[in-house]
């Protein structure tokens, strides 16, 4: 059996350890993401609204739609990325021993 | 307002300025025509231009400016009186040995067909300008 | 993301558009008879320009009218239609570069 730890009582003190910080619970986070994603929803939108004006022969300039166009692809691009960091963050983490 | 419409406008223009240019032609050619299907000497026709706001075939709810064509509205006769030059021996001569000739001169019509040639490669300018600008625009996408 | 330069580079393009239409219909109409010189008041118009908001249309100032009262300058409309083109591609191709240089920056990520 094996001997019960027996508290020892150093000479140095021991640095008082500070408490971990407390775990928001997931909400902020949240919060940033659909914020990303209605940004890329909207951005998408814009880009759909004046390809749509273009075709009506609202007299929508072509170097507009394409504007818009890689505006959309661009953020959704960045927004994937992203999604990439933090997935693969999360992940990482997860592997993490404890 | 869309860069397309430019196209349109700039077409009707090199449309207008080419049917001028066939009528100075015709002038020229006729510039000795003494007898006519109507009878009496060929009279010199001269062109008409108006503007003329393009109508698109996607004219929905257009608030913005189509841009401004040309097109040729009338097409006039030149009704002053004819040259008449002595040539009694002429078939066309009349009772006192005068022909009458078309009024026209030459030198002037060949100074117009020019303009009308200048005008036309303007036209066609502009269409090649408006072709790139629009290449531009969606080379964006590449 | 892009909206910085862009949105400038976006006006400036959208009023070259603008002007270059108003080019081909004066080169259509040189020779037709009254017609009156069109033109966009390019730096008013730039500097408040709101996206989206169609430009004025004024009559271009300085030009003699011929006797057909046609005021229609072919020299001038054919340096604007040069102009423009050239100021529209410039334009348009610094608006690749920007596109280019933030798509290398998202995909500049990738492994790091």
């Amino acid at each position: 059996m094996p001997a019960p730890i027996i508290p020892v009582h150093s000479v140095i003190a021991v640095p008082a350890v500070k408490p971990a910080p407390a775990v928001s619970d997931g909400s902020a986070f949240q919060s940033v993401f659909t914020d990303a994603i209605s940004k890329v929803e909207s951005f998408q939108q814009n880009a759909q609204h004046s390809v749509d004006r273009f075709l009506n022969g609202e007299g929508e300039e072509i170097h507009k739609v394409a504007l818009a166009t890689q505006q959309a692809d661009l953020s959704f691009q960045m927004f994937m990325q992203v999604r990439n960091k933090v997935v693969s963050a999360y992940q990482e983490i997860m592997r993490m021993q404890v | 307002m869309s860069l397309f419409s430019s196209l349109q406008v700039a077409a009707s223009g090199m449309s207008a300025q080419r049917t001028r240019a066939e009528m100075l032609v015709e002038n020229m050619a006729n510039a000795e025509t003494t007898r006519t299907p109507q009878g009496g000497p060929y009279r010199r026709k001269d062109v008409v231009f108006s503007s003329d706001t393009q109508a698109s075939p996607f004219s929905a709810v257009f608030q913005n400016e189509v841009g401004t064509g040309v097109r040729v509205a009338d097409v006039v006769e030149d009704t002053s009186a004819p040259e008449l030059r002595y040539q009694p021996g002429h078939p066309d001569a009349n009772a006192d040995g005068y022909v009458a000739y078309p009024k026209m001169n030459p030198a002037e019509e060949m100074v117009d067909l020019l303009n009308a040639s200048r005008s036309y490669q303007a036209n066609v300018s502009a269409i090649s300008a408006v072709k790139d600008m629009i290449g531009h625009s969606l080379d964006i996408l590449k | 993301m892009l909206n910085g330069i862009s949105s400038n580079l976006e006006r400036y393009m959208d009023l070259l558009s603008a002007r270059q239409k108003l080019v081909a219909s004066n080169i259509a109409n040189a020779d037709t008879p009254g017609y009156q010189t069109q033109d966009v008041d390019f730096q008013f118009e730039y500097a408040s320009m709101i996206q989206g908001e169609q430009p004025q249309i004024i009559q271009a100032q300085g030009l003699k009218t011929k006797a057909d009262g046609n005021n229609v300058d072919l020299d001038r409309e054919a340096r604007l239609l040069a102009e423009n083109a050239v100021r529209f591609n410039v334009a348009s191709t610094l608006l690749r570069g920007k596109i280019k240089l933030v798509q290398q920056a998202i995909q500049g990520g990738n492994g790091a």
